[in-house]
């Protein structure tokens, strides 16, 4: 059984279609890599796993329970239920600035899961030690730079032991210096064989990271395969074009 | 002039400074949350509640706080029917026009707080796990008050200066007593030490606001 099942996603704003019959399935332990001009869709799709966006038909299936079942939602308990078991990371960091690092890292165990300082205490320094940022535990964001926000942020969503994450193009905002310390860890948490689906415009992490490529346009996929299928030898026409623009970047 | 005559002058002006810190005090602590009751208000997805809460902020900000100050002293008892039931203390009725002017300019400074706040902050807290509650309280509230600070700050000094509007309904405070002073002895005195109060009680705002805006700096 697959981990995710996309089946007929639909979705508009208004009268544009940005979601025209999305299926796909997620394993455990997959990297997948969903690339695409901007405009494609690819971000929405990622956001309505996770609810921030509503889809207008198809399914959704998370480890074997529907979140969306041709169009219409659960209930909001299992809605959660689902939901807890992913985390995100967004392409703008969106760590809260009033807290420090270790605060943000804290606040969701707490709050959510009523965690007990005993345990969210160790695992959050476990994980800015993972991150490479323990020394930075009492500062707050704004005194980050944005690669060190993005793997704060990385560790927050981690905190929540998601059994996968979403990140929306988390590295679009930082330069290429910075990039490359956020695809580290990304690249670690692969090895460590996390489940992730990444919307990235960094085809070098595609190719090498994931194993799983999609190629989005105009609110379709237009080819699916591994990263060998889809970047090295693409089939489609539209494929062919933007990793050829992609890559001459 | 002697320092009897000064003091002659001084004391019964800073009896009057007590009312016009009494309003100060009274009016800033209730109209602060009432007004941030009537931004949720007005965010409110029940249609009438929000209708009626904007109807109100447009009122109290349209229309003279001395109008309204005139209207809850004077005018409340005269209303037909309930209006012999409305018949307050007039520092009791000034001080309600005062919170209710007043919320409505803190709810639209609270508007504008929340407007500024990014909704990746939302979506963090979503994601997250984090309860509607739980976001407005230990994510959202901690960053508008922040963003709102100077502009909170803002309208306290004027809420001081606005104070001696009680001059106009006949509720005793500091310029009230230094004007008597001024009548009865022809000197202007009286004014310069009401505007030593004011600015007295101005900087002591100025230092407490500024001290907060310190403690809660995160950029």
């Amino acid at each position: 059984m697959s981990f995710i099942e996309v089946r007929n996603l639909q979705k508009s704003f208004g009268p544009l279609e940005v979601l025209k019959d999305i299926s796909f399935d997620v394993q455990k332990n997959d990297v997948m890599a969903i690339i695409g001009p901007s405009g494609s869709g690819k971000s929405t799709m990622l956001r309505s796993l996770i609810q921030l966006e509503q889809v207008g038909g198809g399914s959704i299936i998370v480890d074997g329970d529907y979140l969306v079942k041709d169009g219409i939602y659960t209930n909001p308990t299992d809605s959660k239920m689902i939901n807890s078991k992913m985390g995100m990371v967004f392409q703008q960091f969106n760590l809260f600035p009033h807290l420090t690092v270790k605060q943000n890292l804290e606040l969701a165990p707490k709050l959510v899961k009523k965690e007990k300082v005993e345990d969210y205490g160790h695992r959050s320094i476990e994980l800015l030690e993972k991150v490479g940022l323990a020394s930075k535990a009492d500062e707050l964001p704004s005194r980050l730079s944005g690669g060190q926000k993005q793997r704060v942020a990385i560790a927050r969503a981690l905190m929540m032991n998601p059994d996968i994450l979403l990140f929306d193009e988390p590295t679009s905002a930082l330069d290429p210096q910075l990039t490359k310390e956020v695809l580290e860890v990304m690249r670690n948490l692969a090895e460590e064989h996390m489940t992730m689906i990444v919307v990235t415009h960094e085809m070098e992490f595609a190719s090498n990271v994931a194993n799983h490529v999609i190629f989005m346009d105009d609110g379709k996929i237009v080819e699916a395969g591994t990263p060998d299928e889809v970047i090295k030898s693409p089939k489609e026409l539209r494929t062919k074009r933007f990793l050829n623009y992609e890559l001459n970047k | 002039m002697s320092y009897e005559y000064f003091m002659s002058m001084l004391i019964p002006m800073l009896e009057g400074a007590k009312a016009t810190v009494l309003l100060f005090v009274i009016a800033i602590v209730l109209s602060i949350p009432l007004g941030f009751l009537l931004t949720l208000a007005v965010r409110s997805s029940i249609k009438p509640i929000s209708y009626l809460a904007q109807t109100f902020i447009y009122v109290m900000r349209g229309t003279p706080l001395l109008l309204q100050l005139l209207f809850f002293v004077f005018g409340l008892p005269l209303l037909p029917v309930i209006g012999e039931y409305l018949v307050l203390d007039r520092f009791v009725a000034a001080t309600l026009a005062f919170i209710l002017n007043y919320s409505a300019y803190f709810a639209e400074i609270f508007r504008g707080g929340l407007i500024s706040i990014d909704k990746g902050q939302y979506e963090a807290s979503k994601v997250l796990g984090l309860s509607k509650w739980q976001t407005t309280v230990r994510v959202i509230l901690p960053q508008m008050f922040r963003v709102t600070l100077p502009p909170i700050a803002n309208e306290s000094v004027s809420l001081v200066k606005d104070t001696a509007l009680l001059y106009a309904v006949a509720v005793p405070e500091l310029l009230h007593y230094a004007q008597t002073v001024v009548n009865r002895d022809f000197t202007i005195i009286p004014f310069f030490i009401a505007a030593g109060i004011y600015l007295l009680i101005a900087f002591g705002l100025t230092i407490v606001f500024k001290y907060l805006e310190r403690k809660l700096q995160y950029e």
